[in-house]
């Protein structure tokens, strides 16, 4: 029986099968952004494998993503607090889109239009008391208009719903009594916790996504039944676990940012095995790259994002994200400067070497150039055509041609570079503490010079590094994020706190329950939102048990607010924010199977040489095929390793070795510079 | 270019130096004592060369208003120190004569070397949430003197080769309120320029100090080509366009900002002569914030894509009269220097409209809008202050309407109201509405953004309401023929009466507000682009079905009348013509003889002054086919025939019109 993982990227769609035995499959696919269960049966083709011998099923999906900044949402309907039907468009005033100095920008106004935004009379207060009580009959005379406006779904956010959900549920019922089966979010169950404007937006938006993830996974659920995959479809969500059918259709949200945690997720089970804690991912594919850092074996998870100008408030593996990938085009700037990306050629016409009409030239082409790409691989790489586009450039600039590829690759290398800096400082780290482990299609071609930039001395390329993502779908467990907002001192807050997650618990139990996981398949992960008294933000701390020592978590927030500030101040009072509780089932995962010698030297793996260039030189460099690569095969730079997928460039002045689990284990020749 | 650097080169040292800049950014959030730091992001970073350029500055979330000035306050130190300055030297600086912004915000200059030389080093220019004065937090309206609004600093060593000055430094922080958080924040500052600091060694190491020089003066030649390139494509010239602060206690003292955009070649001269003598209150600037404001109005309209350096600014030369409100000197105070900028913005904006074939947007709500509701918390007994200074709407453009309550173009991306849910766990106030003020889009062919409303009940038993605002009378301008935003307006509701806090609007101090007590913020709407009864009726039918639009505007103002599900369109163009027909509009002539005393004079037509009910004192507005309106106070009424007004050769030429040209009036204020 096997496992399947489908990533689906900007520009391919990845699939990856495992057996009982740790066998690997992996193939691409192109992208369908507007029929993706298309893909992946396209994809399940590729694998040779039959839907029935298919035992769990694991997707992560863009739909959500892409409905929202295409605006391809339902209508949704809004019924929010008297007073206060605006808020959704005045949010904090801010623009969030980088406009500075663009006079004519336009601010993107809400997914719900004015007219479709109702106000209820009723008003929770802080300490979750009802002002101003909800009657059923102005509810109803509302329920009516909402009705008529005829909503696909209906976000009903109140204020303080966090503190006293009474309301936001009586208005749910009568909804669902009036009309059953229309999809209602509710903001107190799609984030429990308190500031208004982020927890709407969020509502709103899940709103607008659950009719298309409904259609989505029937439509995914109903094409695999025909083929003959009777279990059902789990969906990554963007915390890196995963949500069965039932809670992606309620909670569309949370699979927004789900793309590139698969990868992290998958560099956490590696690094486990392997003995790593401290790494920095980073995975470059064709349109962006993503990196992120990880301590003690776990990925930061945040709450703060936006999908474009719009805040979403889910659990989600902290990341940053760079407009440079191997389809981002180079382009000369008006007054003359040579510049790549963000704009990427994406999937169609992609970069020119593709043959799909491209004819801008990419960091894909001029790796073409330079040799550097392998040939063989899910597209078929035309090197004169990646040439062509690369001359174009090249003459209008007055550089040979190579001396051009190498320039684009450099100007992708240092984009790439500044954004894992800006990630290790925020977190108060060094970058050459860490291991940087390289994957995605284009990871593994620029792992060594990003490492050379950052005095990162050690490097990873993992197996299957063009695949990698979706198999960490195979590794993610099943996870439900929860939270409540209990705004007070710390000190006084010990019974609060573990009421809060017998609440939690108890629902989370329910949930894993369904899902048939038993209790000792059960993790819960437990820790508490915690600040200054008077701060307006807050840091997680997290915690062993859910009743607490207030001290001693105390103790335990001065210490990361020194580590993460530079500072802590241990006389001040502390306030607790938000209780939460990541509840985990969690599933069996294929085990990381050791490599089997399938040759013996170094020579068995030989696949050709080729002249590849580095620093204005075309050097003469052996070529291997990954797969063939013999346990402890030491390989010198230069060097080019190929595999499905991924290409990987061992830079003259580093050498790699071949490790039990066929990770490929870099540092540079003779040791740390 | 400059030889031996490669394109390649180039750019990956501008990566680097912006991703220097970039981690500033983060090291100080990461270290700051203070929330206003690292909440509230009030500072800005940047790289400066030995010649007081800027370098680098990240386009995220560094403000214009910090960094340009930045360059002033290093001239400053050369000025005083010349080659005085060794490597271990570090420099403080708030002086808003010599280059500071206000007493707050505190530049902390970090001087490196290379060969011997000044080279390559970072500066940080930080908002200090005290910095002493007369009141708590620094800021007030009250002030008549610079002395009032803290410790001045002008430029100082505080680190002499390495070592600290500890004198000068217990001499600072003893001056002012919560000295623990200033010093952290200032090793913080000390520290993020550290950080710095060793990038741009590694920097130097690996390419060298000549090939550094090399790039930066590219990246600045480059910055500086496109900006000539974009001021040759204007027709040469002068054009006068004039903007006024709400000046005055009691009654409405008008101070001017007048602006003359010079344009000759590829150079712009922008010359504020002409600009209201200084003040004794806060609205007062130094030397460096008129030369911001001017050059983020050129930037964002002639390059908005290009780097944000030097020099990009060396095409513009700003001439700014010293003892004037543009270039304040000693004692005048400069808190309001927030409310200058915008003034000269506005300004600079109408009078370059008139060089850019009026394609300029409608204007801003003038300033910051602080609104305060402090007292005494019954709840722990300990006292409150409530501080939000609410967005307003952004100006339309030739083709498209401005955005609603929201941070415009010139200023740095900052939330400016509070959660609902936050205010109510943090303060004795209930939070009772928040809403797009119906009506308050500047009406045109394309309407201007709407302002907010914002209603705040006061549950304790007492507090004050403190509020400085501009453009509370003189409301954000239409351009093109569009019409004005809806002024900002703070009031108080008290038992179902409105009530005005003060004499003057937008200039609140310590009005005494009781349980119950309703503060309601109503910030401006953007103004409009082109005539109202140009816009499409469908846009109009939109508005008015979102509510955006009340249907008597629809109606009055941009003559659209509704049919069952749309517009009636017959009905529409009748009501037009009408529109059109009942507009006043004047013959100019020429009056030499206006005393102009700081204020554009006018002499109307009696006929002209009853149709549009004014009488001598009040403001009208006229309106040119295109760019910004002319505002002129009513000087004098009814000695001429005909629909006549009179205005000065000045006027004239501010508004592109000859003697004998119709022009339409508007009211803006009526004095009763």
């Amino acid at each position: 029986m096997l496992t399947v993982g489908i990533d689906v990227g900007g520009t391919f769609t990845d699939l990856t099968a495992v057996d009982e035995t740790g066998r690997v499959l992996v193939t691409k696919v192109p992208s369908r952004p507007l029929d993706e269960a298309g893909a992946v049966l396209e994809g399940l083709a590729g694998l040779g494998i039959e839907s029935r011998a298919v035992r769990r099923l694991v997707h992560g999906t863009t739909v959500g993503t892409n409905a929202v900044l295409e605006r391809r949402g339902a209508r949704v309907a809004l019924v929010t607090t008297a007073g206060f039907r605006d808020l959704i468009e005045i949010g904090r005033t801010k623009r969030n889109i980088p406009v500075l100095f663009v006079p004519t920008f336009v601010r993107p106004r809400p997914v719900v239009p004015r007219p479709l935004r109702f106000e209820v009379l009723e008003r929770i207060l802080a300490d979750g008391s009802a002002l101003v009580p909800l009657e059923p009959g102005p509810l109803g005379e509302t329920l009516e208009r909402v009705l008529a406006s005829e909503p696909e779904a209906v976000a009903v956010c109140l204020l303080h719903a966090y503190a006293n959900p009474t309301h936001e549920r009586l208005v749910v019922e009568a909804l669902k009594a009036r009309r059953p089966g229309l999809p209602v979010s509710a903001s107190a169950e799609v984030v429990p916790e308190y500031r208004e404007f982020e927890r709407f937006s969020t509502t709103v938006l899940n709103a607008y996504l659950q009719p298309l993830m409904e259609r989505h996974l029937s439509g995914l659920e109903q094409r695999l039944l025909e083929s003959g995959y009777t279990h059902g479809v789990l969906t990554v969500g963007s915390s890196g676990g995963m949500m069965t059918v039932e809670t992606a259709r309620r909670l569309p949200i949370r699979t927004m940012f789900s793309g590139p945690a698969g990868g992290v997720s998958q560099a956490c089970f590696l690094g486990a095995a392997a003995g790593l804690d401290d790494f920095i991912t980073y995975d470059m594919g064709g349109t962006s790259t993503d990196v992120c850092l990880v301590e003690g074996g776990r990925p930061v998870i945040g709450t703060d994002n936006l999908v474009g100008a719009f805040p979403v408030k889910v659990a989600q593996i902290d990341l940053r994200t760079v407009g440079a990938g191997g389809g981002s085009v180079a382009w000369l700037d008006v007054d003359g400067s040579l510049r790549v990306g963000p704009r990427s050629a994406g999937a169609r016409p992609g970069p020119a070497a593709y043959g799909l009409g491209g004819e801008e030239p990419t960091v894909t082409d001029a790796n073409a150039v330079l040799g550097r790409m392998g040939v063989g691989g899910a597209i078929a790489i035309d090197a004169g055509l990646a040439r062509e586009a690369i001359a174009m450039l090249a003459g209008r600039l007055g550089f040979g041609v190579e001396a051009l590829a190498e320039g684009i690759v450099k100007i992708a290398v240092a984009r790439m570079t500044a954004s894992i800096r800006e990630i290790s400082i925020e977190r108060g780290h060094d970058p050459r503490d860490f291991t940087l482990v390289a994957f995605g299609g284009a990871g593994p071609m620029h792992a060594l010079p990003v490492a050379d930039e950052l005095g990162i001395p050690r490097v990873i390329v993992p197996p299957y590094p063009g695949n990698f993502s979706a198999l960490g779908l195979l590794v993610s467990d099943v996870r439900h994020d929860d939270v409540r907002t209990r705004i007070g001192p710390l000190v006084a807050q010990r019974e609060a706190i573990a009421s809060a997650f017998a609440e939690m618990e108890a629902r989370a139990a329910g949930q894993l329950e369904t899902e048939g996981f038993d209790a000792g398949a059960r993790r819960l992960e437990r820790s508490l939102d915690l600040r200054y008294q008077g701060q307006a933000f807050e840091l997680a701390v997290p915690i062993q048990q859910a009743l607490v020592d207030p001290v001693a978590v105390a103790q335990e927030f001065h210490a990361r607010h020194l580590a993460m500030y530079g500072h802590a101040n241990p006389a001040e009072a502390v306030e607790l924010v938000n209780v939460r509780l990541a509840a985990s089932g969690v599933v069996d995962k294929p085990a990381p199977a050791a490599v089997r010698g399938a040759s013996r030297t170094l020579q068995d793996a030989a696949a050709g040489r080729r002249a590849v260039w580095f620093e204005g030189r075309a050097v003469d460099s052996p070529v291997y095929a990954r797969e063939r690569l013999p346990v402890e095969a030491t390989l010198v730079g230069p060097a080019i390793v190929e595999e499905f997928g991924a290409t990987t460039v061992v830079f003259p002045g580093w050498r790699g070795v071949v490790d039990a689990f066929g990770s490929l284990r870099f540092e540079r020749d003779g040791g740390v510079r | 270019m400059s030889p031996g650097i490669d394109p390649i080169t180039l750019e990956v040292v501008r990566e680097a130096l912006s991703s220097i800049v970039r981690e500033m950014r983060i090291t100080l959030v990461r270290t700051a004592y203070s929330s206003i730091l690292y909440e509230g992001e009030d500072f800005s970073c940047v790289l400066m060369d030995r010649q007081a350029q800027i370098v680098a500055m990240s386009k995220g979330m560094d403000h214009p208003l910090h960094i340009v000035p930045i360059a002033w306050s290093m001239r400053a130190v050369r000025e005083r120190f010349g080659d005085d300055i060794a490597p271990g030297d570090i420099f403080l600086h708030n002086d808003p004569y010599t280059g500071g912004t206000h007493l707050n915000d505190v530049a902390m200059i970090y001087p490196m070397f290379a060969g011997g030389e000044l080279f390559l080093f970072p500066v940080i220019r930080a908002h200090w949430a005290d910095v002493g004065g007369m009141s708590a937090g620094s800021l007030s309206g009250r002030v008549t003197e610079i002395y009032q609004e803290g410790v001045r600093i002008p430029p100082i060593k505080v680190y002499e080769r390495g070592r600290p000055n500890q004198a000068v430094l217990d001499l600072i922080f003893g001056n002012m309120r919560g000295p623990r958080d200033r010093e952290g924040d200032f090793r913080a500052m000390i520290g993020t320029c550290r950080k710095a600091a060793e990038r741009v060694e590694a920097l130097l190491a690996r390419y060298g100090q000549p090939a550094l020089q090399a790039c930066v003066e590219a990246l600045l030649d480059r910055a500086e080509a496109r900006m000539r390139a974009r001021i040759r494509a204007l027709p040469p010239g002068e054009y006068v366009y004039e903007a006024y602060l709400e000046g005055g206690r009691e009654r409405l003292e008008p101070l001017r900002v007048r602006a003359a955009v010079r344009i000759a070649g590829d150079t712009v001269t922008v010359d504020l002569a002409g600009t209201s003598p200084q003040t004794a209150g806060p609205t007062n600037v130094g030397p460096a914030m008129a030369p911001t404001g001017a050059f983020t109005i050129l930037k964002a309209f002639l390059d908005p894509g290009g780097d944000i350096n030097s020099g990009a600014f060396r095409p513009l030369t700003v001439l700014a009269p010293e003892g004037t409100i543009v270039n304040a000197r000693r004692p005048a105070p400069c808190g309001g220097m927030v409310e200058v900028k915008y003034c000269v913005e506005s300004a600079v904006m109408g009078a370059l409209s008139q060089a850019i074939d009026g394609k300029i947007t409608g204007d801003i709500k003038g300033g910051g809008n602080h609104c305060y509701v402090g007292g005494p918390d019954p709840r722990d007994g300990g006292t409150f202050i409530f501080y939000e200074y609410p967005a307003g709407g952004t100006g339309a453009f030739e083709g498209g309407d401005g955005s609603s309550a929201v941070r415009a173009f010139t200023e740095s991306d900052m939330t400016t109201i509070q959660p609902v849910e936050a205010v109510e766990q943090k303060y004795p106030l209930r939070v009772e509405r928040t809403a797009l003020r119906v009506d308050s889009g500047g009406d045109g062919q394309w309407r201007g953004g709407l302002g907010l409303e914002r209603e705040v009940r006061l549950l304790a038993p007492r507090a004050e309401l403190s509020v400085l605002a501009e453009k509370g009378i003189l409301p954000p301008y239409g351009v093109a023929g569009g019409r004005s935003g809806a002024p900002n307006r703070f009031v108080v509701r008290r038992g179902g009466e409105v009530v005005e806090p003060s004499p003057l609007p937008g200039k609140v101090s310590a009005f005494p507000l009781g349980a119950g007590d309703v503060v309601i913020m109503q910030s401006s709407g953007g103004g409009g682009y082109g005539d109202p009864l140009e816009r499409d009726p469908a846009l109009v039918a939109a508005d008015v079905a979102e509510g955006l639009v009340s249907p008597e505007r629809a109606d009055r103002v941009y003559g659209v009348l509704p049919s069952a599900g749309g517009v009636d369109a017959a009905a529409t163009a009748a009501r037009r013509r009408e529109l059109r027909a009942a507009r006043t509009t004047v013959t100019l002539g020429l009056a030499d003889d206006l005393a102009e005393r700081g204020v554009r004079g006018i002499a109307i037509a009696a006929s002209a002054a009853r149709r549009l009910d004014v009488a001598v004192g009040d403001v009208i507005e006229l309106v040119p086919p295109r760019g910004a309106p002319l505002r002129a106070w009513i000087e004098r009424v009814g000695d001429m025939t005909g629909d006549h007004a009179r205005v000065s050769r000045e006027a004239l030429t501010m508004l592109a019109l000859q003697v004998g040209a119709t022009v339409q009036l508007r009211v803006v204020y009526r004095t009763r």
